[in-house]
């Protein structure tokens, strides 16, 4: 029986090949929207892994989730210094790291911070050694500059036509291990310096700075003019030894890494800083709820996909029954040579679901490709590693798309077990 | 090698005045080979279609050896039909993508009776019809190599009646020679009653018991007007 079947697929590649890439293509659709959207979810949520706390000043909560864990650039508003300070001093908190973006060089963001922040996202450095200047610089694991490189940090992003600090030029003195999270692609330089190079340096909290915004894209506008005129362009001392005595020194920052002690510490830390003018989040809290609109992104997507499944099968039904139309005469001598009706049932319907079920291991294979493809893109573009990879749930898939082809097959295999042997050889 | 009883037969179809075919009795003695002739339209593809189990008749008798196909639901006639009937058509009805040998024990696997005694029998079979490949593909194949195919698949499984329909109207003349001879010494051979519904002259003059049918009743019986 095999063989027969082999020998009718052999006589009909072309058509055989259509139908086994329609299944496959309808399958890989399904299967990267859900590979994809697992890859993403467990990608963020490894990121987020090493922020306990976020906290920062009131404004939008995903915002300051996104600019401080994904480092993504945009204006994001400064919270006091003295909110900082009495978060660094508080004894409910391991330690408290200043996140100051709106930097970057080379398209990787620059973020100020403290060396405490380092030690926290690579506990040991891959190479070199954390900041002792400020004129230092501790890179990511994915940021391609090597040992002593200099950097000159431009206000802002080139694409949004900042331009070049020239108060102070970095070194690189350290790279830190690989964490999957967009950190890999970020340079860590000295709070410190960007405070200086911001002119916030060594000023008293309170001052009217509060209110201006880091990197803002308009706001930026105005407070460039000042930078371009040169005069208002401050610079910083590169041999300078940092100084992280927050409560002696410290300025505005966008957002602030808390390590809570415990996690009753977390909870009530949250609570205290989420009024007035601070802002306390925990990541991952934030993660699932932009999951939840993740998951309706995917409901639809999963729509979009099973609508082109539905569709394809009915060509495929189409298909299969013109099928068993052009093999009436076949199927006809199949029968009068003695076959039996169940012995054509069970050729026309393994001969159909051997290609159906070929096609969707083929569609399997092609969907995990087109998600490991983009997750790489999506890697070397924002640092975090997308894990793409099958899961329980996928197997229940497979095993359901399989059981309707299995189903499916069987329309034409009624139709040819139903067909008299008389009748057939006639046409 | 099966007698035939026919008693009572009418084939009638929705639409049509008269019977395809009527036939109140028929003998055939096992062993026997018949001609079945008649313009195109007298029933004798119907006759075929009944006599083989290919056609569901709801009356009367249709008695190969003990057995009545009319008592017989489709798919025990369709066993039936596999393992006593071997069938050899105008058009062959060989499968494309097989070999020679392939088709020839194709009806046997499918009714999963192709055992080595059976694969041996195709072989010999192949050889006997004077071809040499039994590997070779059946597209490759002149017509009347293709029905030497099909006659070696009709008598693979040793069947006790052999129905051939129209054999040698596809073929030239020469090849339809190779083919009478095949069959009636082949069937002889093998003992199976040979029923021929041919309107080829040289194929029916070498057939000792014929028949005509006329507008679906036999109007002639070679054997009756003997008797």
């Amino acid at each position: 029986m095999i063989g027969f079947i082999l020998a009718d697929i052999r006589r009909h590649k072309g058509g055989t090949i259509a139908i086994l890439l329609l299944v496959a293509f309808a399958v890989a659709l399904a299967v990267s929207v859900t590979l994809q959207e697992r890859a993403l979810r467990l990608g963020s949520a490894r990121a987020a892994n090493a922020f306990d706390l976020v906290v920062g000043a009131a404004g939008s909560e995903t915002q300051l989730v996104l600019s401080s864990v994904f480092l993504q650039a945009a204006p994001l508003p400064l919270m006091e210094a003295a909110a900082f300070q009495r978060l660094a001093a508080d004894p409910r908190v391991a330690f408290a790291a200043p996140i100051g973006f709106g930097d970057s060089f080379a398209g990787y963001p620059l973020v100020g911070t403290s060396t405490a922040l380092v030690t926290h996202l690579s506990p040991q450095l891959e190479e070199g050694a954390g900041f002792r200047q400020e004129g230092d610089a501790v890179i990511g694991s994915a940021v391609d500059l090597s040992m002593g490189a200099v950097i000159k940090p431009m206000h802002g992003t080139a694409e949004e036509g900042g331009h070049t600090h020239t108060g102070l030029a970095y070194a690189v003195v350290g790279r830190m291990k690989q964490t999957g999270t967009p950190w890999d692609r970020a340079i860590l330089v000295p709070i410190q310096a960007v405070w200086e190079l911001h002119g916030m340096g060594h000023e008293e909290a309170g001052h009217e700075e509060t209110g201006h915004e880091e990197a803002g894209h308009e706001e930026a506008g105005h407070e460039e003019a000042g930078h371009e005129g040169g005069e208002h362009e401050h610079s910083a001392d590169a041999a300078a030894p940092i100084d992280e005595d927050w409560a002696e020194h410290a300025a505005a920052v966008p957002a602030v890494l808390v390590k809570p002690k415990t996690i009753a510490d977390a909870y009530k830390l949250r609570q205290e800083y989420r009024s007035g003018t601070t802002l306390a989040v925990f990541p991952g809290e934030v993660l699932t709820r932009l999951y939840a609109t993740l998951g309706d992104a995917k409901i639809l997507l999963m729509a979009v996909a099973v609508g082109t499944q539905v569709l394809i099968a009915a060509a495929l039904l189409l298909v299969t029954i013109m099928h068993v139309g052009q093999r009436r005469r076949q199927i006809g001598a199949l029968r009068a040579f003695g076959a039996s009706r169940t012995v054509v049932f069970r050729i026309v319907w393994l001969h159909l679901f051997t290609i159906s079920l070929a096609g969707i291991f083929l569609g399997f294979g092609l969907g995990y490709l087109v998600s490991d493809i983009i997750g790489g893109i999506v890697s070397r573009q924002n640092g975090f590693t997308m894990p793409v990879a099958f899961a329980r749930g996928d197997l229940v898939f497979a095993a359901a798309v399989s059981a309707f082809a299995a189903v499916l097959a069987i329309v034409p295999a009624m139709l040819a077990y139903r067909q008299s042997p008389a009748a057939a050889l006639k046409g | 090698m099966l007698s035939l009883t026919l008693k009572d037969i009418a084939v009638s179809y929705a639409g049509l005045a008269s019977p395809v075919l009527s036939v109140p009795a028929l003998q055939v003695a096992a062993g026997e080979s018949v001609a079945v002739t008649g313009a195109s339209g007298s029933g004798k593809s119907t006759f075929v279609n009944v006599v083989s189990g290919l056609e569901h008749v709801g009356e009367g008798v249709i008695d190969w050896g003990g057995t009545d196909l009319v008592r017989l639901a489709e798919h025990r006639r369709d066993r039936w039909r596999a393992e006593h009937v071997g069938l050899v058509m105008q058009d062959f009805h060989l499968f494309p993508g097989l070999s020679a040998l392939d088709n020839v024990l194709l009806p046997a696997r499918l009714a999963s009776a192709a055992s080595s005694a059976v694969k041996r029998r195709g072989r010999d079979l192949l050889a006997g019809t004077g071809l040499e490949r039994p590997g070779q593909p059946v597209e490759t194949m002149s017509r009347g190599e293709m029905q030497r195919v099909a006659i070696a698949r009709a008598l693979v499984r040793e069947p006790g009646i052999v129905i051939a329909d129209e054999p040698t109207a596809s073929l030239d003349e020469e090849s339809g020679h190779i083919i009478a001879d095949l069959l009636i010494g082949l069937a002889g051979a093998a003992g199976a009653t040979l029923i021929v519904v041919s309107h080829d002259p040289a194929l029916i003059s070498r057939l000792p018991r014929r028949i005509t049918l006329e507008r679906g009743q036999i109007s002639r019986d070679s054997k009756a007007a003997a008797i």
